[in-house]
C-alpha cells in the first residue's frame, strides 16, 4: 500500500530535510524523526520520512533467515 | 541473485506440506511479487492471494463521486495521489472528468497541495486524502501547516483507513498474512501480536527482492511448525513500538470512524477523520457535500476478488467490460490490481 | 472507445494504437499506411521514406535541447529507422500571440543546427499564429523525407526467434527531464534529455552490416512500448534481462520516488535495434564507437513462444511479463 524511497538525508532544516535518492533531491517533512542527521538513510513516503534505515537488505536477511536455523 | 535469496528461494520451491494460503495485504507488495514474477516460483501447494491493502481498491465508489462533485459544483481544484485519476465512480472517473473541464492535478505530496493552495489564493485546492497509517501523517503535516499559514482555501477529502480492524474482517482468509511494512513503521507491532492471540500468523515484510523472499521462506518455515506466529522480517525500517511521533501526530489530528471499503462493505473504526478542531480543513463540513451514494457496477465481483473467495475469472465483467483500458472495478486499474495482473497474464508464460 | 479524447490517447499507449485503429487507420487505409515510424514509398531508382511528426512538448525549452532541436531529431530519426538518410525537411510552426521573437530565435537557430548536424535540408515551412489561449506557446510540426539505403529492408514486421535486441543507450531521460523541468513535484535532479539525431549511428551500423531486421526510435511510450509494438507486429516473443537495461541512476531515483518505470519513459535519441545473433556483438562494438550511443547494450532476444508478449527475467531467477501501462503515466504512492 505504500512505496517507501529508501533515500540518503543531505541537510537538515527545522523540520525538513533534503534527502537524495540516486541523484534525485527533494525537500521532505522530517519532524517525525528525532536526531536526524546528514548521512543519515531514512525511508520516505509520500513526501514524509518515516522511519530510519538502520542497516542493508542484506544484512538485515541475514540475520531473519538467521532464526530458522534455531 | 544473492546467496540469501537462493536460499530462501530454495525453501519456497522445495515446499511439499499440505496446500497454506497466503495473503499479501499490501499493494506494493503485490506489485513487486509481480515485477519480481515470484509467483511463477510458487509450487502448487502455496497459494499466494493478494489482500485488499490499497487505497485504490478499497476506496469507495461515493469517493470519487464525491471528489468530482467539488471539482463541478464547487469549482474546487482537486489534488490527489495519481493512484486516484482512473478509478471509476459512478459516472465517470477523474481523468474523463478533467477531460470534460474539471481542475484535477496530480501531486507526489499534501504538502505539494498546502504549496499550490498558497500560491493560487483564487483557487479553492481540495486534497483526496487516502491512503493507511503510512500515509495518513503525511495527511496530518499538510493540514497542521495550512492552519499554521492560516489558509482558507485548503481542505482535505478524508477516506484514510486504518488497518487493524480490517485484519479481523479478513481472519480466516489466509493461513498467514505478509503485513505491509511502512504500515507497521509506523504502527509498531503489537496488533500483530494480538492477532497472533487470536491465532492468526503473519510476517511483516520489506519490500527488496531479498526482503520478500526471505520473508516468504520464514512463513513457510514457521508453516510447517504449526503455530501461531509472528516474525518482523523488517526490522531495519519497522521498530516494534513503531513511530511515536506519527502516532501522536495522528492522534491529534484525526480520529477513528467507520468507514466503508469497496467491496468489503462498512468496517466499524477502520476509517481516520478529522477532528473537530480541524473542521475548517474537512471539505465534506466546508463544501457542505451532500450524500453521495455511489453506486459500483452490480456485476462487479472486486471484493470478493479481494477477499481471495472468487477468481477474477469468475466475474462475469472480466474480460468483456471490464479490461485495463475501461476499467469498471478497482482491481483492474492499477497495472498490478488483482484482475489486471490476471487479465495481462490470461495464458501463463511458457518456459 | 471512450466518448471523449483524454490525455491518455496521447500518451502511445494502448490507447493511442486504438485511436490510430479505429479512428485514422479505418480512413485513410491504403497500401503505403503501416505502423511502422515512417511510410515507405517507391521512387524511380529505389525506395524513399516519408514521415510527419508533431511537437507540443511543455516547457518549449529544457536541459539537453528544445522544442526546435527535438522537432528535427523525431522526423529524421523517423525515415533513418526505416534506412533512409536524412535529406529534406518541411516544417510548421503554430505560434500563440504573445510569444517572444527572441525565443522563436533561438528555437529556430537550434532546428537550423540541429538539420545541419543531421544532414537534412528545411526546404518549406509555414507559419500560423493563434489567438492567446488557443495553443500553449508554440506547437512545430515537421516533415521528413529520405532515400533508403541501397541493401536495407527493415520494419517492424521482420523480427525473428533467436534476434538479439539491442537498446543504444540508457532508457527514459527525455521524459524524465520534460517531468522534471514541468517542476509539479519538485524533484531536483542533474538529467538532461538524450534528445539527438541518429542517422550517423545507423549508418555506423550499415558499414558493418545490412543484415538488420528492425530498428526504431523508443519516443513517446518509451522501451517498453517499442518492444510491445514489435513483438505484435511481427508476431513474437520477446524477453529480457532485466539487470541489462541501462538506466541513468538519476533517472532510477526519479522513478522510485514517483513509482515510474523507467522503460516506459519517453527517449528520443535511443535506437532499438533487432538483429540476427550472430551479428549482434560487431552492431554493438560499432554503436559503442558513435556519439549518443556509448553505452548500447544487448537487453534480450526474440523467442517463439509467448507471442505478442515481453518476458523479464528477474532479480530472483524469475520470468514474468513487463506489464502495459493504460494510459498517461502518473506518480503513485501504492
Amino acid at each position: 500500500m505504500c512505496v517507501g524511497l529508501p533515500a540518503r538525508v543531505v541537510s537538515v532544516n527545522d523540520g525538513t530535510a533534503i534527502i537524495d535518492a540516486n541523484g534525485a533531491k527533494r525537500d521532505v517533512r522530517a519532524e517525525l524523526l528525532d536526531d536526524l542527521e546528514p548521512g543519515d538513510y531514512v525511508m520516505v513516503h509520500a513526501g514524509v520520512a518515516i522511519a530510519k534505515i538502520e542497516s542493508d537488505d542484506e544484512t538485515e536477511g541475514n540475520e531473519v533467515m538467521g532464526i530458522l536455523a534455531i | 541473485m544473492n546467496d540469501i535469496i537462493e536460499r530462501a528461494r530454495d525453501i519456497i520451491t522445495g515446499y511439499d506440506g499440505p496446500k497454506v494460503r497466503i495473503m499479501e495485504v499490501c499493494g506494493t507488495h503485490t506489485h513487486e511479487i509481480f515485477r519480481l514474477g515470484i509467483r511463477s516460483l510458487l509450487p502448487e501447494n502455496i497459494d499466494l492471494i493478494s489482500g485488499p491493502g490499497c487505497p485504490v481498491c478499497v476506496t469507495p465508489v461515493g469517493f470519487i463521486d464525491e471528489a468530482i462533485y467539488l471539482a463541478n459544483e464547487k469549482n474546487c481544484l482537486i489534488t490527489t495521489f495519481g493512484d486516484l485519476i482512473k478509478v471509476p465512480g459512478t459516472e465517470m472517473n477523474l481523468a474523463k472528468a478533467r477531460a470534460n473541464g474539471a481542475k484535477i492535478r496530480p501531486v507526489y505530496s499534501p504538502d505539494d497541495a498546502v504549496e499550490i493552495a498558497r500560491e493560487n489564493p483564487s483557487e479553492e485546492v481540495v486534497f483526496l486524502s487516502v491512503g493507511f497509517e503510512t500515509t495518513t501523517p503525511s495527511s496530518c503535516l499538510a493540514v497542521k501547516k495550512a492552519k499554521d499559514l492560516g489558509l482558507k482555501n485548503f481542505s482535505i477529502l478524508t477516506a484514510n483507513k486504518s488497518m487493524p480492524n480490517a485484519y479481523l474482517k479478513l481472519k480466516g482468509s489466509a493461513n498467514a498474512f505478509i503485513y505491509p511494512g511502512h504500515v507497521n513503521a509506523i504502527t509498531g507491532n503489537a496488533f500483530c501480536r494480538q492477532l497472533k492471540d487470536l491465532g492468526v500468523s503473519g510476517v511483516v515484510a520489506g519490500f527488496t527482492a531479498t526482503e520478500l523472499m526471505t520473508a516468504l521462506a520464514v512463513t513457510i518455515e514457521m508453516l510447517k511448525k504449526g503455530e501461531p506466529f509472528f516474525v518482523n522480517c523488517y526490522p531495519r525500517v519497522v521498530k516494534d513500538e513503531g513511530s511515536i511521533q506519527a502516532q501522536k501526530l495522528m492522534d491529534e489530528v484525526m480520529e477513528l470512524c467507520d468507514t466503508q471499503w469497496r467491496g468489503l462493505g462498512t468496517i466499524e473504526k477502520s476509517g481516520m477523520k478529522l477532528k473537530n478542531e480541524f473542521s475548517d480543513f474537512d471539505s465534506r463540513i466546508k463544501y457542505n457535500i451532500p450524500h453521495i451514494e455511489g453506486k459500483p457496477n452490480p456485476g462487479c465481483r472486486c471484493g470478493e476478488v479481494l477477499q481471495g473467495h472468487c477468481k477474477p475469472s469468475d466475474c462475469p465483467l472480466f474480460g468483456k467490460i471490464c479490461t485495463p483500458l475501461h476499467a469498471v472495478g478497482a482491481c483492474m486499474v492499477s497495472d498490478e490490481g488483482a484482475c489486471s495482473a490476471y487479465y495481462q497474464y490470461n495464458s501463463s508464460i511458457n518456459n | 472507445m471512450e466518448n471523449v479524447i483524454t490525455l491518455a490517447h496521447g500518451s502511445g499507449s494502448i490507447q493511442t494504437s486504438e485511436l490510430i485503429d479505429k479512428i485514422f487507420k479505418s480512413n485513410f487505409d491504403n497500401p503505403y499506411l503501416t505502423a511502422d515510424d515512417a511510410a515507405v514509398l517507391p521512387n524511380d531508382t529505389g525506395k524513399t521514406a516519408m514521415s510527419t511528426d508533431g511537437f507540443i512538448v511543455s516547457p518549449y525549452e529544457f536541459p539537453g535541447g528544445n522544442i526546435g532541436k527535438l522537432a528535427v531529431c523525431g522526423s529524421v530519426n523517423d525515415i533513418a529507422c526505416m534506412g533512409a538518410k536524412p535529406k529534406f525537411m518541411t516544417c510548421s510552426y503554430i505560434i500563440e500571440e504573445g510569444f517572444p521573437v527572441e525565443e522563436l530565435e533561438k528555437i529556430a537557430k537550434s532546428m537550423g543546427d540541429t538539420a545541419r548536424k543531421a544532414g537534412i535540408q528545411i526546404v518549406a515551412g509555414d507559419t500560423k499564429v493563434a489567438g492567446k489561449g488557443q495553443v500553449d506557446k508554440i506547437f512545430i510540426t515537421t516533415t521528413a523525407i529520405g532515400d533508403i539505403v541501397e541493401g536495407v529492408n527493415t520494419s517492424g514486421a521482420f523480427a525473428k526467434p533467436g534476434d538479439k535486441i539491442i537498446v543504444t543507450g540508457d532508457v527514459g531521460r527525455h521524459g524524465c527531464t520534460i517531468l522534471l523541468a514541468r517542476n509539479e513535484f519538485n524533484i531536483d535532479a542533474d538529467i538532461t534529455s538524450d534528445c539527438a539525431p541518429l542517422w550517423n549511428n545507423i549508418e555506423t551500423v550499415f558499414n558493418e552490416t545490412k543484415d538488420i531486421h528492425v530498428i526504431r526510435d523508443a519516443t513517446r511510450g518509451g522501451v517498453g512500448t517499442v518492444l510491445y509494438e514489435i513483438a505484435h507486429q511481427s508476431n513474437v516473443g520477446i524477453s529480457l534481462e532485466s539487470d541489462k537495461i541501462p538506466v541513468d541512476p538519476g533517472v532510477r531515483g526519479v522513478c522510485a520516488m514517483l513509482g515510474l518505470e523507467p522503460l516506459y519513459l519517453a527517449c528520443e535519441g535511443r535506437l532499438v535495434f533487432f538483429v540476427p545473433a550472430e551479428v549482434a556483438d560487431k552492431v554493438v562494438d560499432a554503436l559503442r564507437k558513435c556519439e549518443n550511443s556509448e553505452k548500447a547494450a544487448i537487453i534480450g532476444e526474440v523467442t517463439d513462444e509467448n507471442k505478442g508478449k515481453v518476458i523479464l527475467n528477474t532479480a530472483v531467477g524469475a520470468r514474468t511479463i513487463l506489464s502495459r501501462p493504460s494510459g498517461e503515466l502518473l506518480p503513485r504512492i501504492c
